[in-house]
């Protein structure tokens, strides 16, 4: 008897391919999205945009940089005209991070920590694995391409710490440390190291912490927007159940008021939603909504307008209830781990990057991006709420199609 | 049974054809519904009898033919709004109150915002349910859910209203309420055309009946007329046996003209002229092996006039 119960479930799981689906193929869909996700960022197969301004055009620069265009995890992305240049390159996302060789540091040759770093990094704080990955190939490339400044350095660091001297050469070395004990009392480090050479600058400014807030925020609140709009959109289908559908179709307004109606109690709850999660990040982790209100209002609507187009589609597309409470989870589930709604994209190896492209996660995660890290003014961020807008609205349309079929002709 | 009202039909359905697919589900119908009065539309499954209604209602498009109410097309919302409809299944939100359910579907008609408390307050009085106006639908006897139903569609007080086996599920006391409530319908001037397979609630409630067979109305007037036309003066002969009939019987009650009903030790036929045939089909049948448990004559009614005109014993 035991056996028949088993085998009653097992007749069930294989007869119900929803279930099936839930229980075989999604886990191994994540299992792939998220080993790829986190083999990468764990392996040293990180690939870096690297934009590199090079102010000094000296040898030595053009000999470091060289080295590290030869670096295989180190993608240069050149031509870039100055420091303002990489500076935008790295706030859109397009370069993880930029190398400046700058010119009003001090020289690679000479560099003691007296002065501004010859090198110049300029950081996203959302991609710090970037620049911590950089850092170290830097190293690389120096001791590998420079050799004769590194050694020369070093050389020159033993013959004036560790070897012994004339009575001559000693009081010079008296002299040095009394120099160097002098620099230390000044602050300066005595020594050296390839820090000395290297200056970290966040290009988003003191919000490093807050963009992360910002950047949860918006992935958490698109993701349950998906889901809360799938889930109340399967009262179509039991609507349709019901008879009501049937009710109203032979009202006035036919299908269409319902698919209407539905869509925009399905907009404002969006709304609420993505109130209330950013309200919460305003108030315990100071996320400037208030300052970027107009700009937050936008991408909110926009990002549920699709939400809701897209949780109406997912629930018209499915014929029975039971498919209804299926196939959005699954579709909502892939999207928003792919998009960066689970895992941020900067973790993510390219080629998941670009996937992401086709998410809307990725383009309402972008959008708050774009304000929040980026700093984008309001007109840059128009089109990317146009195309939430204008992909909600297709969904909407389609939806209306798909719904059609609800009620018998 | 009230009296007709002899105006311009409010209704004129005129040779109606849909075919979905290979199927045709209407293929010619004609049909004419007045104001006033309650007409049953009968048949056997897949005759064509909820294709007519969405037709009705404006839902299904015609292939050909032409459906006309109050003169106009009912895929005019403006014809719409004349038009009630009550689906089989109950279709409400069950988990909202009596009063939500009353004043969404009022707005879904077509009623105005001004209008809308006056006719909500209207039907609850009138259908009975202004006592449990702010009860939840679901907490209610299927009686009432019902009677509800058949509110929803009314709250626009369209001149015509669809139902579709309004009363299926019911017990005995519970439909009875809801035919009181198509009655008071009826007597305020609506047009009601309702399907159903009961045919002693069609007896009872419909001013005339329309049976279909094959997507077309084979007859469509009042019972009597419909008896008088099919039966003249002939009887109805019933037929109930002790035991289920053998093959060689039920050949036998055939060759006599009987015809089964749903029960099989049932059968139905028609008697010639009168009493004085009656001892002779006895005969006949004990002769065949029949064990007769009774044998009476009766007047033709509409299971008569059902098998007559669709050749299919009617699902009771």
């Amino acid at each position: 008897m035991t056996l028949t119960i088993f085998r009653a479930a097992l007749l069930q799981l294989l007869h119900d391919r929803g279930a099936l689906l839930l229980s075989l193929f999604v886990p191994a869909v994540f299992f792939l999205i998220f080993a790829e996700i986190f083999a990468t960022a764990a392996s040293d197969q990180v690939q870096v945009h690297v934009a590199i301004v090079d102010e000094v055009r000296s040898a030595d620069s053009i000999r470091l940089l060289a080295a590290l265009n030869s670096e295989a995890t180190v993608t240069v992305i050149s031509g870039v005209a100055d420091r303002d240049a990489a500076l935008d390159l790295v706030r859109r996302g397009t370069a993880d991070v930029a190398l400046v060789v700058r010119a009003d540091g001090e020289s690679l040759a000479t560099a003691a920590g007296l002065a501004a770093p010859p090198l110049l990094l300029l950081v996203d704080p959302s991609r710090n694995v970037a620049a911590t990955v950089l850092s170290g190939q830097l190293q690389r490339a120096y001791f590998t391409a420079l050799p004769d400044l590194a050694i020369g350095r070093v050389a020159e660091l033993i013959g004036t710490e560790f070897t012994e001297f004339s009575p001559q050469q000693q009081a010079e070395i008296d002299t040095g440390l009394a120099g160097l004990r002098e620099s230390a009392g000044e602050g300066q480090r005595g020594g050296w190291s390839f820090e000395e050479l290297l200056e970290h600058e966040n290009v988003a400014g003191q919000t490093a912490a807050l963009n992360h807030i910002a950047y949860y925020a918006g992935a958490v609140a698109f993701m349950f927007l998906l889901f809360a709009a799938a889930q109340n959109a399967v009262g179509i289908l039991d609507d349709q159940a019901a008879g009501i559908l049937d009710r109203i179709a032979a009202g006035p307004g036919g299908v269409t008021v319902v698919v209407n109606g539905r869509f925009i109690f399905l907009v404002l709850q969006g709304m609420v939603q993505g109130t209330v999660i950013f309200t919460v990040a305003w108030l315990l982790y100071g996320v400037d909504v208030p300052g970027n209100f107009g700009a937050w209002l936008l991408i909110s609507f926009s990002a549920a307008v699709l939400a809701a187009g897209l949780g109406l589609l997912l629930v018209t597309a499915c014929r029975t209830r039971a498919q209804a409470q299926i196939l959005p989870t699954v579709v909502i589930l892939i999207m928003s781990a792919v998009g960066g709604s689970m895992v941020p994209r900067f973790f993510m190896p390219a080629w998941l990057q670009t996937l992401g492209w086709i998410t809307p996660n990725t383009w309402a995660l972008e959008a708050y991006s774009g304000l929040f890290w980026r700093g984008e003014p309001l007109l840059a961020l128009l089109p990317r709420c146009a195309g939430l807008l204008g992909a909600g609205l297709l969904a909407l349309a389609v939806s209306h199609l798909l719904a059609r079929r609800l009620v018998p002709p | 049974m009230s009296a007709l009202l002899r105006t311009e039909p409010l209704v004129v359905v005129r040779s109606a054809r849909r075919r979905f697919g290979v199927r045709a589900a209407l293929s010619g119908a004609d049909l004419t519904a007045c104001s006033g009065e309650i007409l049953v539309l009968l048949g056997p499954n897949g005759a064509g009898k909820t294709t007519l209604l969405r037709a009705l209602c404006g839902r299904t498009r015609l292939d050909g033919g032409s459906i006309r109410i109050a003169g106009g097309d009912p895929a005019d919302p403006a014809v719409r709004r004349r038009i009630g409809f009550v689906p089989q299944s109950i279709a409400l939100w069950t988990q909202l109150s009596v009063r939500h359910n009353l004043e969404l579907f009022g707005r879904l008609a077509g009623l105005k915002r001004t209008d809308l408390q006056a006719a909500v307050a209207d039907t609850l009085e009138w259908s009975g349910l202004a006592a449990r106006a702010g009860d939840v639908v679901a907490t209610l006897s299927g009686g009432m859910q019902r009677r509800i139903n058949i509110a929803a569609g009314t709250l626009h007080r369209p001149d015509l209203l669809l139902l579709d086996e309004p009363t299926v599920g019911l017990d005995p006391v519970a439909r009875n309420e809801v035919h009181q409530l198509l009655d008071r319908l009826r007597k305020a001037g609506m047009s009601l055309i309702m399907t159903t397979h009961d045919l002693v609630e069609a007896e009872a409630l419909a001013d005339r009946v329309a049976l279909m067979s094959a997507g077309a109305v084979r007859a469509e007037d009042s019972l009597a007329q419909l008896i008088g036309r099919l039966f003249g003066s002939d009887q109805e002969v019933v037929l109930m046996l002790a035991a289920e009939p053998a093959p060689s019987i039920r050949d036998a009650l055939r060759d006599a003209r009987l015809a089964p009903t749903n029960e099989d030790r049932v059968w139905i036929g028609r008697l010639g002229s009168g009493l004085e045939h009656l001892p002779e089909l006895r005969s006949r049948l004990i002769d065949a092996g029949a064990d007769i448990a009774e044998l009476r004559i009766r007047q033709p009614g509409l299971h008569g006039v059902y098998i007559e005109l669709t050749g299919q014993v009617p699902h009771e």
